[in-house]
C-alpha cells in the first residue's frame, strides 16, 4: 500500500508513511546520526542552562568584595539612579548600586518590607516613621504642560484652574474665553485663528500608573474643588468613561509622541523628557498661580505666568518647605502650589494655593508643578537585605547623592534642579535618625 | 445501444487537463489562480518579520560588539549587556529545571499509567493551564512568591513564575511523546515481560526523548520571550545577582524599562540590543527544535513503522 | 505411569488478568499491592497541572479578599470585595476610586481578540494550504520555519515596533482610507481617529500577527497528518487540488483547525504588553471601528503599581484577573467540548 509510485502533485500532504526497512548498515548509521543530534542538543542545553548559572556564580564570586545596594521604585527617579549608580561606584569602588524601575508603589512596598535597601517614590509616604521608614528627598523634579497648536510658537499662559477645567471637561476648545483671556494679545488672536479641527482640545493622558499623573491630578484638585478625578497615580484611568476627546498613552515617551502628532492636543510630561520633544507647533505652557474662578478672583496679571526654569522650580520647592510644616501637611502636597514666594498659603483643595492679591512677578515666581523625589530607607536594620552594613552603605550613598551627586553634569541629563538648602537640612535631619 | 456510455474507464488526472468544457476549464483555472494567490499570504507573515528584524537590527547592530555582550562592568552606564544575559540564563536555568521536574513526570504518568477518562481530564487541565494569560500568571506569581512566601522582587520569584508558565508545555509534550510511541513497540516491551518502569526508562524514553527535547526547547523559547510575569515579579535590576533571592533582570524586562528612556539614544539603544539578542536566542532555539524533530521524523519513518 | 512430570498447566494457576486498558496494552499485575504503585504514585506528578490551576484560583481569590483588610493568610478569602462581585461589576462605569465596573474591558478584550482570531485563522489556513498542497518541498522547507520565526519575536518588541511604525501608518493612511471607502458598513464610517493611530485597527493587526504562527503551525500539522490515501483518492476522482482540499482535506482536518482557533484566540485574548504599548487603554466602548478601547490584560498590567498600597484597587485588579482567567478557561473548556464532539474522544495535544 505504501510503495507504489506517487504521481501526486507537489506538496507535503501525508508524508508520514513507512518506507522499506533498510539494511543493517543504514540502520546503524541512522542511529549514530540520531544519537549525535541528540547529544549535541543535550550538550547545548546543558551549556545554556548550567553554564549560565555557573558563569553568574563565578562573576559574583570575583566581585564579591563589592557590596550591593539594591534600589527599586519610581520611574521618574530611575534615570537619575541610572546615572548615579556607575558614577558612585567610580567614587567608591566598594559599593555598587542596582536600580530598577518598578514604580512608586513597588518602591514603597519594598521599603516597608525591607526587601530592598532603597525604595524610590514620587509621593511622600505618610505614616512612614510609624513603620520604621524615612522619607529622604533626593531630587527636585517638575512637570511641563505641552500643547500642539499650529501657528502658535509662543508659550501659552495657563494655570491650575484652567488645566483642571480642561481635564475635567469643562473647557473643550482652545478658543474658549477663559483661555483667551489669559493670553497676550498676539496669542489671543492666534487662538482665534485656529481652524475648528485644531480648536478641539484632545486630552492626552497617562493610562498606566504614573507619578506624573499623581502630580498633575494633585494640581487640578488643589485648583478646582469639583475636579472629577481624585489625585492618585491612576487618576485618569477612568477619564474615557466621562469624556470623549481623550487619547491614552503608556509612558512618558508616548506622551511626547502623542502631543507631537495630535494637533490641538495637550499633555503633561515630566521634565526629563523636555529635550526629546520636537516639532514646530509643540511648546510648553507658562503656568500662573492657582487663582480660583469661583472666588471671583480671576485677575489676569499677564506677567504672573511663570516659565519653568531652575530658579522658579527652586522657588516653589522652598515655598513649600518654608511656609508649611511638612510634618503636618506632608511634603508632596506642599509642592503643588505655585504662586509667590512670600504669600500666605492656602492648602485646602480648591483653595488655589496662594493668595493672588499679594503679587510678585517674573523670575521670582514659583513654578507650580514641582515635586520632591523620595528615597525611602529604613531607620534601623531590618531583615536580611537591610543589614547594618548595608544600611550604613545606603546612607553613605545618599549623602553622596545629595552632595556630589547634585552636580549639574548629572542633573542636567534629567532636567532636575539641585536640592535647596532647606531640603538638604531636612535630609540631614532624617539621616540623623538612622540608628546604625 | 442508443448512445455510447462515455464512462468506460476510470478518470485520470490527464482527463482533467484535456477536458475542454467551460466548467472544467474554470475549475482548473481557479485552482491555478488559488495556487498563485495563497502563497502570497506568506508575505503577510514574512513582511512584518522582516520589518521588525530590520527595525531592531538597524538600531542594535551598529553598537553591538563582543565587549558589549560580555561586559559586566559596574562603572559603565550603558552597553553593559553581560549582566542581563547572565541573569536571563540564570532565571531560565532555574525555570527550565523546575518546569521539567514538574511537567515531565506528570506527562509520562498521564500517558502510561492513568485510566483514559482521568487522563483526559488532566490533559484538559494542562491545556487550560497552557492557555492562561501571562498577566494572570504574573499576578499569581506576585501573590504567591513575592508576597506570601516573602521572597520579594527577586530572581527566584521570577524563575518560579516562569517555571509554572512553562510547565504545561513540557507536560503536554511528554504526554504526546509517550502516547505516540508506536503500539507494537509498547506491546512488544510488555509482552517481553517488562514492567512499566522498565519500559519507560529503557525503551519509551529512547523513542520519546527527541520529542520531549523539542518540547523543552519550545517551552524555553516561550519562556524567554515573556514580559508580564517577569516585570511583575522581578525588578529589572542592573547587577549580577549574588543569590537566588537578590533582584535580577531579564532581557524582556530590560527592553520594557528602557525603550522610552529619557536619557538619550545610548540608553534607548540598550533596549534594542536586548531585543536583538532575544530574537537571535529564540531563532537558535527554533533551529534546534527543527534539527531534533527532523532527525526524529526520519528515524521514525525508517525504523518503526 | 511415568514419574517424569509432564509439562502442563500447574495445579493451581493464577489466572492472568485480561487486558484491561482500551488500547490493548496488557497490564501484568505481579503483586497484590502493585496497583497502588501503578495508580496512586503516578497520580502525584500527573496532578501537578491541576494543583497549579487550583493554586492560581486560590491566589487570586486570596488577593481579592486579602486586600480589603483581612489577614495575610491566603485562604481567608471571601466573595465580598469592594465591588461586591455582583452584576454591577460588569457595568461600564470605570472611575477609580469610586466606581469599579469593568464591563468595558471585557468587551474590549473580545473586540480586539475575535477579529484577530478570524483574520489569523483565515491567513493561517491560506498559508497552511499553500504550504501543504501548492508549494514544492524545496520552498516550504525554508518558508515554514520563517513563519514560525514570527512566534519568536517577543511581544514587547512587537509593541514597540507597532507603536513606532504601524500605528502612525494606520492613523495617517489606512484608517482614513477605510473610513472613506468602507464607510457604508455600519461602524466603519465616521471619524477615522487621531493620527497617532492607536485604536482597534492596529491592535487587531498585531494580535493577528501574534496569533498567526500558532494557527499556521497547528493547521499545517493537522493537514500534514492526514493520511495520504485520503488526499490521493480525492485527486484520483478528478478533483483539482483546491477542490480536494475543500471537500476532503478540510473536513477531515477540522479538528486540528478548530483547536488551532482556540489556541490562537487564547493568545490574542491574553496578550498584555503589546496591547498596553500600542493601544494603551480607555475605559469606554469605542464609537466606531477606529476608536480606542481597553482590554483586561493591558489594564491589569498597567494599573498594578497604583494598587500596591491600596487594598481596594488590588481587590479590583485581582477580581479582573479572576474574570479574565474564568473567560479563558471557559472558552477552552467549551471549545474542547465542541471540538471533541466531532470526534468522540480527546486526543492528546489538541
Amino acid at each position: 500500500m505504501s510503495a507504489q509510485n506517487r504521481t501526486t502533485p507537489t506538496g507535503t500532504m501525508g508524508t508520514t508513511n513507512a518506507e522499506e526497512l533498510s539494511s543493517a548498515v543504514r540502520r546503524r548509521s541512522g542511529m549514530v546520526g540520531m544519537g549525535v543530534a541528540i547529544a549535541i542538543a543535550i550538550v547545548l542545553l546543558a551549556i545554556g542552562i548550567g553554564g549560565g548559572y555557573f558563569l553568574g556564580v563565578y562573576v559574583t564570586k570575583t566581585s564579591s568584595s563589592v557590596t550591593q545596594i539594591t534600589e527599586t521604585g519610581s520611574t521618574l527617579l530611575y534615570p537619575l539612579m541610572q546615572i548615579w549608580g556607575p558614577n558612585y561606584t567610580k567614587f567608591n569602588s566598594a559599593v555598587s548600586l542596582s536600580t530598577a524601575p518598578s514604580g512608586s508603589g513597588a518602591g514603597q512596598t519594598a521599603a516597608l518590607k525591607g526587601t530592598f535597601n532603597i525604595g524610590a517614590s514620587d509621593a511622600y509616604l505618610v505614616n512612614a516613621t510609624k513603620n520604621g521608614v524615612l522619607n529622604v528627598p533626593v531630587a527636585i523634579s517638575s512637570q511641563l504642560v505641552y500643547y500642539n497648536l499650529p501657528g502658535i510658537t509662543q508659550h501659552l499662559n495657563l494655570n491650575g484652574t484652567l488645566l483642571a477645567y480642561i481635564y475635567g471637561g469643562k473647557i473643550t476648545s482652545w478658543n474658549d474665553t477663559l483661555i483667551r483671556d489669559a493670553q497676550s494679545p498676539a496669542v489671543d488672536s492666534n487662538l482665534g485663528n485656529l481652524t475648528t479641527a485644531e480648536q478641539k482640545i484632545t486630552l492626552i493622558y497617562r493610562y498606566d500608573s504614573s507619578g506624573d499623573t499623581f502630580l498633575f491630578s494633585t494640581l487640578c484638585n488643589m485648583s478646582w474643588g469639583k475636579f472629577p478625578f481624585t489625585n492618585s497615580t491612576s487618576a485618569f484611568s477612568g477619564i474615557a468613561t466621562k469624556l470623549s476627546n481623550t487619547q491614552s498613552e503608556t509612558g512618558n515617551s508616548e506622551m511626547v509622541s502623542g502631543v507631537e502628532a495630535i494637533e490641538g492636543g495637550i499633555a503633561y510630561i515630566g521634565i526629563s523628557y523636555k529635550h526629546t520633544v520636537s516639532g514646530a507647533n509643540v511648546n510648553y505652557a507658562a503656568l500662573g498661580d492657582n487663582t480660583t474662578l469661583a472666588n471671583g478672583n480671576y485677575s489676569v496679571a499677564k506677567d504672573d505666568f511663570i516659565l519653568p526654569t531652575n530658579t522658579t522650580i527652586s522657588n516653589d520647592a522652598n515655598l513649600g518647605l518654608t511656609h508649611l510644616s511638612y510634618k503636618t501637611f506632608g511634603l508632596a502636597d506642599s509642592m503643588i502650589l505655585g504662586g509667590f514666594r512670600n504669600s500666605p498659603v492656602n492648602n485646602t483643595p480648591g483653595g488655589g494655593g496662594t493668595d493672588p492679591t499679594v503679587g510678585e512677578t517674573g523670575t521670582n515666581g514659583a513654578y507650580p508643578i514641582v515635586n520632591l523625589e523620595y528615597s525611602l530607607i529604613r531607620s534601623a536594620p531590618y531583615g536580611s537585605t537591610v543589614s547594618a552594613g548595608a544600611l550604613k552603605d545606603t546612607v553613605e550613598f545618599l549623602q553622596w547623592a545629595i552632595s556630589l551627586g547634585n552636580d549639574p553634569q548629572y542633573l542636567s541629563q534629567v532636567g532636575f534642579v539641585p536640592l535647596t538648602t532647606e531640603v538638604l537640612g531636612y535630609d540631614q535631619q532624617e539621616f540623623a535618625s538612622v540608628s546604625v | 445501444m442508443a448512445t455510447a456510455n462515455p464512462m468506460t474507464r476510470m478518470l485520470t488526472p490527464e482527463d482533467l487537463l484535456t477536458d475542454r468544457s467551460l466548467r472544467t476549464r474554470w475549475r482548473i483555472g481557479f485552482d491555478r489562480a488559488v495556487g498563485w494567490v495563497l502563497p502570497l499570504l506568506f508575505g503577510v507573515a514574512i513582511l512584518p518579520i522582516l520589518a521588525v528584524v530590520y527595525y531592531v537590527g538597524s538600531r542594535a547592530l551598529p553598537t553591538l560588539t563582543v565587549t558589549v555582550l560580555t561586559s559586566t562592568s559596574l562603572t559603565a552606564g550603558v552597553d553593559v549587556l553581560g549582566v542581563p544575559i547572565i541573569c536571563t540564563f540564570e532565571i531560565m536555568a532555574v525555570a527550565t529545571l523546575l518546569a521539567v521536574a514538574l511537567g515531565l513526570f506528570g506527562g509520562i504518568a498521564t500517558a502510561e499509567f492513568l485510566p483514559d477518562r482521568l487522563a483526559g481530564w488532566i490533559r484538559t487541565t494542562a491545556n487550560m493551564l497552557a492557555g492562561t494569560p501571562s498577566v494572570v500568571m504574573g499576578y499569581f506569581g506576585y501573590f504567591t512568591f513575592v508576597l506570601y512566601f516573602g521572597w520579594g522582587l527577586s530572581l527566584i520569584s521570577g524563575a518560579f513564575t516562569l517555571a509554572f508558565f512553562m510547565t504545561p508545555y513540557v507536560f503536554r509534550t511528554a504526554d504526546l511523546a509517550f502516547t505516540s510511541v508506536p503500539r507494537h513497540v509498547r506491546e512488544a516491551a510488555y509482552g517481553s515481560g517488562a514492567g512499566p518502569l522498565q519500559y519507560i526508562l529503557r525503551i519509551g524514553s529512547r523513542i520519546a526523548l527527541p520529542q520531549i527535547l523539542t518540547g523543552v526547547f519550545l517551552a524555553m523559547a516561550i519562556g524567554v520571550g515573556e514580559t508580564a510575569p517577569i516585570v511583575l515579579t522581578t525588578a529589572a535590576a542592573t547587577i549580577v545577582p549574588h543569590s537566588l533571592f537578590s533582584p535580577a533582570t531579564f532581557l524582556t524586562a530590560l527592553i520594557f524599562a528602557n525603550y522610552g528612556s529619557s536619557l538619550g539614544a545610548g540608553y534607548v539603544n540598550v533596549a534594542f540590543q536586548a531585543a536583538f539578542i532575544l530574537i537571535v536566542v529564540v531563532m537558535l532555539l527554533n533551529v534546534l527544535v527543527r534539527i531534533v524533530s527532523a532527525r526524529y521524523q526520519k528515524k521514525l519513518e525508517g525504523l518503526y513503522l | 505411569m511415568s514419574t517424569t512430570a509432564v509439562p502442563g498447566p500447574p495445579a493451581e494457576s493464577q489466572p492472568v488478568p485480561p487486558p484491561s486498558s482500551p488500547d490493548g496494552a496488557p497490564r501484568t499485575v505481579r503483586r497484590r499491592g502493585a496497583w497502588i504503585l501503578h495508580t496512586i504514585v503516578p497520580l502525584v506528578p500527573a496532578l501537578v497541572p491541576v494543583a497549579i490551576v487550583v493554586a492560581i484560583v486560590f491566589a487570586l481569590l486570596s488577593l481579592a479578599g486579602m486586600s480589603i483588610g483581612l489577614s495575610l493568610t491566603p485562604f481567608s478569602f471571601r466573595f465580598r470585595g469592594p465591588v461586591n462581585f455582583g452584576w454591577a461589576f460588569f457595568g461600564s462605569d470605570f472611575a477609580p476610586p469610586y466606581h469599579w465596573e469593568i464591563g468595558v474591558f471585557i468587551v474590549g478584550s473580545f473586540l480586539t481578540a475575535i477579529p484577530a482570531l478570524f483574520l489569523s485563522m483565515a491567513i493561517g489556513l491560506g498559508i497552511a494550504i499553500a504550504s501543504t498542497t501548492y508549494l514544492p518541498r524545496s520552498l516550504t522547507a525554508w518558508l515554514d520555519p520563517f513563519v514560525d520565526l514570527l512566534a519568536g519575536i517577543p511581544s514587547v518588541v512587537f509593541g514597540i515596533w507597532a507603536y513606532a511604525y504601524a500605528a502612525p501608518y494606520f492613523g495617517v493612511t489606512i484608517n482614513p482610507w477605510l473610513s472613506m471607502h468602507l464607510g457604508f458598513i455600519p461602524g466603519f464610517g465616521g471619524s477615522p481617529g487621531l493620527p497617532t493611530g492607536e485604536g482597534l485597527p492596529v491592535t487587531i493587526f498585531i494580535l493577528t500577527l501574534m496569533a498567526l504562527p500558532i494557527t499556521t503551525l497547528l493547521i499545517r500539522d493537522a493537514l500534514r497528518s492526514l493520511p495520504r490515501d485520503l488526499w490521493e483518492s480525492g485527486l484520483a476522482l478528478g478533483a483539482t487540488r483546491w477542490e480536494t482540499m475543500r471537500r476532503v482535506g478540510l473536513p477531515h482536518g477540522m479538528r486540528g483547525i478548530l483547536s488551532a482557533g482556540f489556541l490562537g484566540f487564547g493568545r490574542a485574548f491574553g496578550e498584555t504588553v503589546a496591547v498596553a504599548i500600542v493601544l494603551g487603554g480607555a475605559s469606554r466602548y469605542p464609537t466606531n471601528f477606529y476608536g480606542e478601547t481597553g482590554t483586561m490584560a493591558a489594564t491589569m498590567f498597567a494599573l498594578l503599581d497604583s494598587a500596591y498600597g491600596n487594598g481596594q484597587f488590588l481587590a479590583l485588579l485581582s477580581e479582573m484577573a479572576i474574570v479574565l482567567l474564568a473567560i479563558t478557561l471557559a472558552v477552552n473548556i467549551v471549545g474542547r467540548r465542541f471540538v471533541s464532539s466531532f470526534v468522540g474522544y480527546e486526543i492528546a495535544g489538541m
